[in-house]
C-alpha cells in the first residue's frame, strides 16, 4: 500500500473499542433475525459473522451501527451502552454492500463528507482526506466522480470515507460481494492487511466460508439468528461444535461411531483414537475428505468406488461403505487412481478426525 | 488537531439547543404577536392582545406561555436525556391543549401569535417525542411527523368533517331532513316522471327482462349449464335495468352517473387504442401523442368545454355557420360529455401505456405457444393481464368525470349534476346544508370508487406493471389495425385542433357567430381587471407551489423511509384529495373556515391552502417514485457519517431528486392556476382568480374576453411547460455522465 498515513494510522490504535452483545434479540413482526446473541469482539480484532443468506448477519451488524434496534437486550461499544444512541452519535462506520458512494459527489467530497457534516476546518478536512486517501492508495483520483470508478477502486473510496471519520469499529456488509472472483482475492487481503496495521477494531459479514476463514482473528458462525459457534478460524475447521458448523465450513463427512475406551469404531473399522471429554457410546464422527487415505487390502474401514475423478493435484472419490457414503480427496493417488467398482479400505489420519459433541 | 476529534463523546448532560429554541420562540411570539384579529385582514394589528397584554386577562394564554418558558428552561436542566424529552413531551402537549383553549374561549379570529405559539409546541412535541426514544427518528423527523398530521388533520379531514356535519346538523340539531329533502327532489334524482306520458319505470323494468332473457339464452347455447345462465341473465337484467332507467330518468344522480359511465368507457377505450398506438405504431403519427397528452394539464379544465360552445353551440362555427343549423343538442348531455371525452383520453393513455408495456410480453409468450388461437390467447393470457390497468384506468376517468365542474357549468345546458349543484345549493340558494348533502352523495360515489381503485385493482395494477423489462422492440401492430387506429387518432387530434384554434381565433373575432372581423378588442379588455386577477393568480399559485411540493416530498420521504404510528392513516388521509371533488373540498373550506377563531375566508391565505392541500398527493407521488430509485444505504451512510436527518435531506437527497422536485414544482404551479372546482368558493372580488374570472365572463356573455384570457392561460402554461422540460433534461443529462462513464 501507498505512503504510511502516520497520524491517523496512531489515532485510529487508539479509537479502537471492543464491542459486546448482551443477550441481544431482533424480531421482525414474527420473524427471528437475531434471537438471544451473546458476543464479545475484542479491540484490534477482525470478527467475521458468517452465515447463510437469512441467519441475521446484517441485522445483528445493523444494530451494531445503530441503523435497526434490538427488542431485547444491549449493545456496547467500548464501556458504553450505545442502545439508545443513534447511529450519528456511536463513533462507527461502516463500509456498505453497494458502497453506497454518493453519486453526485465527487470522491474527494465522498470521503470528505462526514467532516464537512462536523464543521471541520477546510485545511484540516484538506488534510485528513489525503491522509486516508494515501492509506487506501487511491492518489489523484480526488476530481473525479464515483461512476468512473472501477470496482475496486469504489471499494476503496467506501474504505477511506469510513476510516477518515476514526471511527471506534469498521463495520463491513459483505463488501467483496459486488467484486469479480479475482478481484476479490486481491482486495481480501488488502483488507486484512490495512485492518492488522492499524488495529482497529472490525466486524465483517459474509455468507462465504472461504473469506472468512482467510482474514477473520475469530469467527462467528450464525445460523437461524442464533449463534452456532464462536473461534478461530483453526478451531472451527477442527472442531466444530455441531453439523451445521462442519458441513458449513468446508467438506465433512459425518459417520456414525461408536466411542470405546481408547478406541473408536466406525462399521466394522476400529482404531485407536481419544478425544478428551468424549464419553464412551454412540457419536458422530467427523472426517475431512482430504485425511482419508485410500488403500486396497489390509486395515481399514472396507468400502467400494462409486465415482473417482481426477482432479489434478488430488483425486476425488465417493465410496460407498457400511457407515454410508464417504467423499475423499486423496493427494497421493496422483499417479494412478481406483477405477470405479474397486473394493478399498479407507484409513482415517488420527490428527484430523473429531468426535461432535452428542446432540450437536 | 486531528486526535481532538476521537473523544466526541458528548457530556450526558449538555444544553439541549432545540427546546431551547423552539420553547424561546413560542415564548417570544406569544408575548410580543397580537392573539386576536377583529376582522378578516390577516395583517391588521389589534392593539391590546399582545401576550404581554393578556398575560391578566386571559388565563390560558398565560398558562401556555409559562408552558413554553419551562420547555425552554427544560433545554438548560441537567437531566438525562430521555427524562428531559418525556417533560418537554408533557409540557407541549399542555401548551397545544391551552393554546386551543385560549382560542376557542374567546371565539374571535386568531392573530398571528397563537399560530406560533402553537407551532413552537408541535416542534416541540416532536422533539420530546424523539429525545425520550417514544420515536425511533432524531427531533427533525418527529417534528416533521407531527406538523404534518397536524396540517393534514386542519386543511382536508376537518373540511371533510364539516361537510358531514353540515349535511345532518340544522341549526345545532341531528337530523336526516335535509337528505329527505333532496333525496325526494327532482333535482337529485327521479326515475318516473311524472309529467312525461310514459312510466319509465315500467320501461325499464321490461327492458331489464328482455336483456336478461337474451343473455340467458346465449349463455345457454354457448355453456349449456346452468350457473352461468343464472349469472349472467342475473347480472346483465339488473344492468339493463340500471342502465335504461338512468337513461330515461332525471336529476343530479342520473346526469352526474350517466356521464361519467360514458365518459369513463369511451375515455378508457380511446386511452386504451392510443397507448397501442404510441407503443406498437409503425406510422410517424405516434409522435404526437406525448406532446398531446400534455394539453389536460395546462388547460383549464372547461377550456374545452368553452371551445365545444364555440364550435357546436347554437352559434356554433361548425353548427351554425358551416352546417347553417340552430341546435342546441350539444349544450347538455352529448357536448359535455365530448368534452370530458377529450379531457380525460389522456390521462387513460397516461395509465395505460404500462399496461400496453406489458401486454406485449404477454403477447410474445402466448404466440409462441402452440396451438392456442387467437380469441382464446385473448381472453385468457392478455385479457387477464390487462384487465386490473383498464379498470384503473376507467374507475380514475369516472371520479374525474364526477368531480369535474368546469365543463358542466359551461356546457351542461343548464341541467343538474352533482358537482354543480353543490355549487349552485350555496351560492344560489344559500343553503349550505343542501350543497353538504349534495357534497356528502358525491363524496361517497367518488371515494368507494377511490377505495376500489386503491386496494383491489391499484395493487393488482402495480403488480403487473412494475418491475418488467421493457422490450426494445416490441411486436408491431398489424397494418390495418395500425390504420385504423391511426385514422382514429386523427380524427381525435383534428377535434383537439379545432377546438383550440377557435378559443385563439375567437379571442380576436368580433363577436362568434355573428361577426367573425378581426379585432384586438378582448385582448385590450383584459386591462386592467384581466391581468390583474392573472397576475394574482400566478402569484399565488407561484407561493402555493412551494409548500405543496416541499410538503408532498416530505410526506412522501417519511411514509416510505419511517415507520411510525398512524403512517398509513397519514398516508392515506394526504392522498385522499385524489379521491374528494374539488367543490365538495371548497364548501368544505367555506364551511370550516367561515367563522370563528379559523376564520379565514376572504384572504389570500385560504385560497393558498386550498391550493397546497389539493395539489400536494400529486408532489407525495411524484416524491414516492422519485425517492424509491434512491438506495436506501446512500441515507444510512450519510446518518452513520453522522448527518442528521436534515442534512441528509439537504446533501444527499435533495440533490438526487433534483428533477422529480423541479417537475413537481412547476405542476403544482400549473395545477394551481387551472384549479377551478375548490377555489370557485373562495374567490371574492378582492382576490379573483383567472379560471373563477373566466367562468364570470361566460355567464355574463363576454365570450370573446374568456376566450382571451384562457388563451393567455394555455400559452403561459405552455411556455412554462416547456421551460421546465428543457431544463430537467438538461439536470437529467449531467446525472445521467455521471452514472455512464463507468468503466
Ligand atoms: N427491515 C426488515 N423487515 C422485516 N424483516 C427483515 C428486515 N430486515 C431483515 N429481515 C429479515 O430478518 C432475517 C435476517 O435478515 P438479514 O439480517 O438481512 O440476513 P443476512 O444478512 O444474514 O442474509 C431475514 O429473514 C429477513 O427477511
Ligand atoms: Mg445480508
Amino acid at each position: 500500500m501507498a505512503v504510511p498515513a502516520t497520524q491517523l494510522k496512531q489515532v485510529l490504535h487508539q479509537a479502537a473499542s471492543p464491542v459486546r452483545f448482551e443477550r441481544v434479540t431482533k424480531r421482525f413482526g414474527t420473524v427471528m433475525a437475531v434471537d438471544d446473541v451473546t458476543l464479545k469482539v475484542p479491540a484490534g480484532n477482525l470478527v467475521t459473522l458468517l452465515g447463510p443468506s437469512g441467519c441475521g448477519k446484517t441485522t445483528a451488524l445493523r444494530m451494531i451501527a445503530g441503523l435497526e434496534w434490538p427488542t431485547e437486550g444491549r449493545v456496547y461499544i467500548g464501556d458504553e451502552d450505545v442502545t439508545p444512541l443513534p447511529a450519528a452519535n456511536r463513533s462507527v462506520t461502516m463500509v456498505f454492500q453497494a458502497y453506497a458512494l454518493f453519486p453526485h459527489l465527487t470522491v474527494f467530497e465522498n470521503i470528505a463528507y462526514g467532516l464537512r457534516v462536523m464543521r471541520r476546518p477546510h485545511e484540516e478536512i484538506r488534510h485528513r482526506v489525503g491522509e486516508a486517501m494515501s492509506l487506501v492508495g487511491l492518489p489523484g483520483l480526488e476530481r473525479r466522480a464515483p461512476a468512473q470508478l472501477s470496482g475496486g477502486q469504489q471499494q476503496r473510496v467506501a474504505l477511506a470515507r469510513a476510516l477518515v471519520m476514526q471511527p471506534k469499529v469498521l463495520l463491513f456488509d459483505e463488501p467483496l460481494s459486488n467484486l469479480d472472483a479475482k478481484l476479490r482475492k486481491r482486495v481480501r487481503a488488502d483488507i486484512r492487511m490495512l485492518q492488522q496495521d492499524l488495529g482497529i477494531t472490525s466486524i465483517y459479514v459474509t455468507h462465504d466460508q472461504s473469506e472468512a476463514l482467510a482474514i477473520s482473528d475469530i469467527v462467528v458462525v450464525m445460523n437461524q439468528g442464533r449463534i452456532e459457534q464462536i473461534g478461530t478460524p483453526t478451531d472451527l475447521y477442527r472442531r466444530p461444535a455441531s453439523r451445521f458448523v462442519a458441513d458449513f465450513i468446508g467438506e465433512a463427512n459425518l459417520l456414525p461411531a461408536v466411542v470405546e475406551d481408547g478406541t473408536v469404531r466406525v462399521g466394522s473399522y476400529r482404531f485407536p483414537y481419544r478425544q478428551p471429554g468424549v464419553a464412551t457410546g454412540a457419536a458422530t464422527l467427523m472426517v475431512r475428505p482430504e485425511s482419508v487415505q485410500v488403500g486396497v487390502g489390509g486395515e481399514g474401514l472396507p468400502g467400494r468406488v462409486q465415482t473417482a475423478f481426477f482432479m489434478g493435484t488430488y483425486a476425488d472419490y465417493l465410496i460407498e461403505t457400511e457407515a454410508g457414503e464417504v467423499s475423499v480427496a486423496d493427494p497421493r493417488s496422483v499417479d494412478g487412481i481406483y477405477p470405479m467398482g474397486t473394493e478399498v479400505r479407507l484409513l482415517f489420519s488420527p490428527t484430523a478426525l473429531y468426535l461432535l459433541p452428542p446432540g450437536a | 488537531m486531528t486526535s481532538s476529534t476521537i473523544a466526541i463523546t458528548r457530556p450526558a448532560h449538555a444544553p439541549s439547543m432545540t427546546l431551547l429554541a423552539w420553547g424561546g420562540l413560542a415564548l417570544a411570539g406569544g408575548l410580543l404577536l397580537p392573539w386576536f384579529r377583529t376582522g378578516r385582514d390577516l395583517a391588521s394589528f389589534v392593539a391590546g392582545t399582545t401576550g404581554i397584554e393578556l398575560l391578566g386577562s386571559e388565563p390560558a394564554v398565560a398558562a401556555a406561555l409559562v408552558c413554553a418558558l419551562l420547555s425552554a428552561i427544560l433545554g438548560m436542566l441537567k437531566l438525562p436525556l430521555y427524562r428531559r424529552g418525556q417533560l418537554a413531551l408533557v409540557t407541549a402537549a399542555a401548551g397545544c391543549t391551552l393554546v386551543v383553549l385560549a382560542l376557542v374561549g374567546h371565539g374571535q379570529p386568531m392573530g398571528p401569535a397563537p399560530v406560533v405559539v402553537f407551532l413552537g409546541f408541535l416542534s416541540l412535541v416532536g422533539v420530546g417525542l424523539s429525545l425520550s426514544g417514544y420515536l425511533r427518528a432524531d427531533a427533525f423527523i418527529a417534528a416533521s411527523i407531527v406538523w404534518v398530521a397536524v396540517f393534514v388533520v386542519l386543511f382536508i379531514l376537518y373540511p371533510l368533517w364539516a361537510v358531514l356535519q353540515a349535511s345532518v346538523v340544522v341549526k345545532g340539531r341531528l337530523t336526516l331532513e335535509v337528505f329527505g329533502t333532496v333525496f325526494q327532489s327532482p333535482n337529485f334524482l327521479m326515475i318516473n316522471n311524472p309529467y312525461t306520458p310514459r312510466d319509465e319505470i315500467r320501461i325499464a323494468v321490461t327492458f331489464g327482462a328482455v336483456v336478461a332473457a337474451v343473455s340467458g339464452l346465449v349463455a345457454a347455447v354457448l355453456a349449456r349449464k346452468l350457473r352461468p345462465v343464472v349469472v349472467w341473465a342475473a347480472g346483465s337484467g339488473i344492468a339493463g335495468l340500471l342502465i335504461s332507467a338512468l337513461y330515461l330518468g332525471f336529476g343530479a344522480v342520473r346526469n352526474s352517473v350517466l356521464l361519467a359511465l360514458v365518459v369513463g368507457v369511451a375515455s378508457t377505450g380511446l386511452g386504451f387504442l392510443f397507448a397501442l398506438l404510441a407503443e406498437r405504431s409503425q406510422l410517424p403519427t405516434r409522435r404526437l401523442l406525448g406532446p398531446i397528452s400534455i394539453l389536460p394539464i395546462i388547460t383549464p379544465p372547461f377550456v374545452l368545454g368553452l371551445a365545444m360552445v364555440y364550435l357546436f353551440g347554437r352559434q356554433g362555427f361548425v353548427t351554425h355557420s358551416v352546417l347553417g343549423m340552430s341546435t342546441t343538442v350539444f349544450s347538455g348531455l352529448l357536448g359535455l360529455s365530448i368534452a370530458q371525452i377529450l379531457a380525460y383520453t389522456p390521462i387513460a393513455f397516461l395509465l395505460l401505456q404500462g399496461v400496453v408495456r406489458a401486454m406485449d410480453v404477454a403477447l410474445e409468450e402466448a404466440s409462441e405457444t402452440l396451438g392456442a388461437s387467437n380469441w382464446y390467447t385473448l381472453r385468457t393470457v392478455i385479457w387477464p393481464l390487462a384487465r386490473p390497468g383498464i379498470a384503473n384506468a376507467f374507475l380514475l376517468t369516472v371520479i374525474e368525470s364526477l368531480a369535474d365542474f368546469g365543463n358542466p357549468v359551461v356546457i351542461g345546458g343548464g341541467k343538474p349534476y352533482l358537482a354543480t349543484e353543490v355549487f349552485y345549493a350555496i351560492i344560489g340558494r344559500y343553503n349550505p346544508n343542501e350543497a353538504a348533502v349534495f357534497g356528502v352523495v358525491l363524496l361517497s360515489m367518488t371515494l368507494t370508487i377511490f377505495l376500489i381503485q386503491r386496494y383491489w385493482v391499484g395493487e393488482r395494477f402495480y403488480v403487473t406493471v412494475t418491475g418488467r423489462p421493457t422490450h426494445a422492440t416490441p411486436r408491431k401492430l398489424p397494418r390495418a389495425l395500425d390504420y385504423a387506429v391511426t385514422g382514429v387518432f386523427l380524427v381525435w387530434v383534428l377535434l383537439i385542433v379545432l377546438l383550440y384554434g377557435s378559443i385563439f381565433v375567437g379571442s380576436v373575432t368580433k363577436l362568434w357567430g355573428f361577426d367573425y372581423t378581426f379585432t384586438l378588442a378582448h385582448v385590450k379588455g383584459l386591462s386592467p381587471s384581466g391581468w390583474y386577477v392573472f397576475r394574482t393568480t400566478a402569484s399565488l399559485s407561484l407561493i402555493a407551489a412551494l409548500p405543496s411540493t416541499a410538503l408532498g416530498f416530505l410526506i412522501g420521504y417519511l411514509v416510505t423511509r419511517y415507520s411510525f404510528p398512524g403512517r398509513r392513516a397519514l398516508e392515506f388521509s394526504s392522498m385522499l384529495s385524489f379521491a374528494v371533488p374539488g367543490t365538495v373540498m371548497g364548501i368544505g373550506y367555506i364551511l370550516a373556515f367561515n367563522q370563528g377563531t379559523l376564520l379565514l375566508t376572504g384572504t389570500e391565505l385560504i385560497i393558498i391552502m386550498a391550493f397546497v392541500f389539493r395539489n400536494m398527493p400529486v408532489a407525495i407521488r411524484s416524491g414516492v417514485a422519485a425517492i424509491h430509485q434512491i438506495d436506501r444505504s446512500l441515507e444510512e451512510c450519510s446518518t452513520m457519517l453522522r448527518a442528521g436527518s436534515l442534512t441528509t435531506l439537504r446533501r444527499v437527497v435533495a440533490p438526487l431528486v433534483q428533477a422529480a422536485l423541479l417537475s413537481g414544482l412547476v405542476f403544482a404551479f400549473v395545477r394551481a392556476m387551472t384549479a377551478v372546482s375548490q377555489v370557485i368558493f373562495l374567490v371574492t372580488p378582492r382576490v379573483n382568480l383567472s379560471t373563477a374570472l373566466i367562468l364570470s365572463y361566460v355567464e355574463h356573455g363576454s365570450m370573446g374576453r374568456a376566450a382571451a384570457l384562457s388563451s393567455v392561460l394555455v400559452v403561459f402554461m405552455a411556455v412554462v411547460i416547456m421551460i421546465m422540460y428543457s431544463v430537467t433534461t438538461r439536470i437529467d443529462a449531467r446525472a445521467g455522465r455521471g452514472a455512464q462513464a463507468k468503466p
